[in-house]
């Protein structure tokens, strides 16, 4: 059955008279002229078939075991550059945008083969995390390397991320020619460091750390297979036949992804809340400090706010004589309003500590 | 990078709406009263809630600071005549010293409850110089206990011991299983030293009894003399002999007080027992359950005697006379004071009008009953000497005495704290 192809829209204004966003927009919605044979193409890469499923399976969970291994040593070693790498290799965007196409075109036997094959691959990524944590057994002591700690509180940030990097994971999938820029996206939201991360956080005992890199791993997941769908469908992908046909249904089956979305976004505000309060105590903290000792100089500072109340770990290094700690506290409940637990290192020697309420 | 400066984007919108609320706010007179005191962590926060029903009756807000060096702090702040209004003190000796130097506004000059319990060396006067009370005692804790994992007890057969003799016993036993009787930390900011002095006190109570213990914080018996040097050498044989305390000396002296049961409750003990007042409930695990995880029984004494008891306590006392100020100290003289922090666990309290069905368990209450019914009392002995000894060469003379086991050098070390010639009585109790 062929069907018309929709000529890409012509009638746009000018682009001169458009505000940048709207220039964004008119770029997601224009409009390739796909054949029915080219989309086929494009859904059999997605969603390998026949004599392709054993070497597509052997290629992608080989990938996921290299690419993890990658970054969860990357992570350990605390490298930014070889997580990178880890995820220029990372093959798990590719059944997401299946995912998304199969919800768009109902195809439920292909909608299940790429859930089996994410949930597949999110366990393996997981477990090959965790097992190369064992095996650098040693390397992580008691707390988590930057890198690590970096992808174990997601905030709102990553949402935005997330979605952004879907509608350009839809965007690169649905027009010819922009296929280099697949790295990019991967780049952009990364799906196999959060997993290595949950993988090595679970090794070392961390499960807080565990319960927050498998949120931002969530969150990345829902907002690339809802954005990239919607991509599929305003950017004529989807043909108009399969749109008629749904309906309203199409509407109904990005709902349940959408919900998701949202109630996500409950622990990620809350995340970023608290990112946000943890930043404005540092600054007040810095500023208390200086007015407490001006020759002290911050080595080491650790706040960790709850409502009003904070736990600060302080190491100062200073020329002059050592002030009380008591004085400093009182100093950053004055400038912030929050009592606080204060532990003051020296990095000579010594400690200090004080309580306010 | 760019999440960076995104965060850092919303940071300063953030900011600036933080700003322009305050601006905008008029804020209201309130009555302030700053109080010091040696709450730190969850004991500073069991103290805001216990002082919470006094600032919503009266509006009087306190704002309290606590310092884990606090006599130190506190006499540095009197040194520069940064004066808090009120001082929450564990050590009586510095009450009386500010006392006798006319910084402190006695409580004849306060509508104080007239059964609040008062603080001497016996446990049940108040600091007093020249006739005049100066503070009221707030808070009090047990200090001659031993906490014990009760399972581990049972499981191996260690029976608790009714006489000093049956605890040596029960320690050799435990080092010939091939564990560490004792678990002991001592490391508290500038106060390290404390949990040693309170060791020396229990062991002189208890071998010489009160009359020697009184004469001995008054500077009467010395540091030098066999008495004392006898108690040394008793609590040398814990904490000097290899495989008798967990980690030797170092990990005693560099381990924060707070954490030295922690080894108890690991699934094979690392140690059994532990020396430690009342007041170290707030400091267990959260998941220890006192009477199942670990439990105290109370430092016997010589040839299963009933043990004499030394206590503790904070004592509050007010430099400034302004009508909040004296308010919330005769508070702190109520019965009903600490109520909430009772509630919370972690607070005995010395009013004999407490209401004892507010407490969270049985643990406080019985500590209250020790108290009241102990048939020999005395209030810790450093925090009743003269500050530059119990407080001063004592506290440090104890890290000498577990780094060097030499008990002539500590002695003589901390006998020097005296002012020279030694051997005058500080002021006791009122004339």
């Amino acid at each position: 059955m062929t069907t018309t192809e929709e000529l890409p829209d012509r009638g746009s204004p000018p682009m001169t008279e458009q505000t940048p966003l709207a220039v964004i927009w008119a770029k997601i919605r224009e409009r390739e002229a796909w054949t029915d044979e080219e989309r086929e193409q494009v859904l059999d890469d997605l969603f390998p078939a026949d004599q392709r499923v054993i070497p597509y399976a052997k290629r992608f969970f080989t990938l996921i075991i290299l690419s993890t291994t990658i970054a969860a040593f990357g992570l350990i070693g605390n490298s930014a550059a070889v997580v990178i790498g880890a995820m220029l290799i990372a093959p798990l965007m590719t059944p997401m945008l299946a995912l998304s196409a199969s919800l768009m075109y109902a195809q439920m036997a292909r909608l299940i083969g790429s859930v089996v094959i994410i949930v597949l691959g999110t366990i393996g990524a997981i477990a090959t995390g965790w097992l190369a944590s064992a095996i650098a057994g040693g390397t992580l002591t008691t707390s988590l390397t930057p890198e690590l700690v970096a992808r174990t509180t997601p905030s709102l940030l990553d949402l935005g991320i997330a979605v952004a990097a879907g509608l350009a994971g839809g965007y690169v999938l649905t027009h010819k020619g922009s296929g280099a820029s697949l790295p990019g996206v991967a780049i952009a939201v990364a799906l196999v460091p959060p997993l290595a991360t949950v993988g090595v956080s679970l090794e070392v005992g961390n499960a807080t750390a565990a319960s927050g890199a498998l949120l931002l791993y969530v969150t990345n997941l829902i907002a690339i297979v809802l954005s990239a769908a919607v991509v599929m469908l305003i950017s004529g992908f989807v043909p108009d036949y399969i749109r008629q046909l749904a309906k309203g249904k199409i509407g109904l089956r990005l709902l349940p992804w959408g919900i998701a979305l949202l109630a996500i976004a409950i622990p990620l505000g809350n995340h970023t809340k608290s990112v946000i309060d943890n930043e404005l105590l540092t600054r007040q903290i810095a500023t208390a400090v200086e007015e407490w000792d001006p020759q002290a100089v911050i080595v080491t500072l650790g706040a960790d706010r709850d409502g009003d109340h904070a736990v600060v770990d302080i190491t100062i290094a200073t020329t002059a004589d050592r002030e009380p700690a008591w004085k400093l506290a009182q100093g950053i409940t004055e400038a912030s309003g929050v009592a606080v637990d204060l532990n003051v290192n020296y990095r000579q020697e010594g400690r200090d500590g004080a309580s306010t309420s | 990078m760019g999440r960076r400066q995104a965060e850092l984007l919303v940071l300063l919108v953030v900011s600036a709406l933080l700003a322009a609320a305050c601006t905008t706010t008029s804020a209201g007179e309130r009555l302030v009263v700053d109080v010091f005191g040696p709450y730190r962590g969850d004991d500073a926060r069991a103290f805001a809630a216990s002082v919470a029903p006094f600032e919503e009756r009266t509006g009087i807000e306190i704002r309290f600071v606590g310092s884990g060096s606090f006599a130190r702090d506190i006499q540095d702040r009197v040194a520069d005549a940064d004066y808090p209004d009120v001082a929450i003190f564990p050590q009586p000796a510095i009450i009386r010293e500010f006392a006798r130097d006319g910084i402190l506004i006695p409580l004849s000059d306060v509508d104080v409850d007239e059964d609040a319990p008062r603080v001497s060396r016996t446990g049940d006067a108040t600091p007093t110089v020249l006739g005049r009370d100066y503070g009221v005692w707030y808070r009090a804790a047990v200090k001659s206990l031993v906490w014990y994992p009760p399972t581990v007890f049972a499981e191996r057969g260690y029976e608790i011991p009714e006489s000093w003799e049956d605890l040596v016993a029960l320690t050799e036993r435990i080092e010939s299983d091939g564990l560490t009787p004792w678990c002991l930390t001592m490391e508290s900011f500038a106060s390290t030293g404390w949990v040693g002095t309170d060791w020396i006190e229990d062991i002189v109570l208890r071998l010489h009894g009160p009359d020697v213990y009184d004469d001995w914080v008054d500077g009467i018996v010395s540091f030098k003399s066999d008495e004392i040097m006898e108690a040394f050498d008793i609590f040398g044989e814990v904490v000097n002999e290899r495989g008798r305390v967990l980690g030797g000396a170092h990990r005693v002296l560099n381990t924060r007080w707070q954490d030295a049961q922690i080894p108890m409750f690991e699934p094979e003990p690392k140690c059994l027992l532990h020396r430690q007042a009342s007041f170290y409930r707030t400091h267990l695990p959260g998941s220890a359950v006192i009477g199942e995880d670990t439990d105290v029984f109370l430092l016997p004494a010589p040839d299963g005697g009933e043990p004499p008891i030394v206590v503790s306590g904070d004592i509050a006392a007010a430099f400034t006379d302004r009508p909040e100020v004296l308010a919330f100290l005769q508070f702190l003289g109520s019965p009903e004071a600490g109520t909430p922090w009772a509630k919370l666990g972690g607070f005995t309290s010395p009013h004999p009008d407490f209401d004892t069905s507010v407490y969270a368990d049985g643990f406080d209450r019985r500590m209250g009953e020790i108290i009241e019914n102990a048939a020999v009392i005395r209030f810790d002995g450093s925090d009743s000497m003269d500050p530059a000894v119990g407080t001063g060469t004592f506290w440090t003379g104890m890290e000498t005495f577990v780094r060097t086991a030499d008990v002539v050098r500590t002695v003589t070390e901390i006998q020097s704290g005296y002012p020279q010639p030694a051997l005058l009585p500080t002021e006791g109790s009122a004339p």
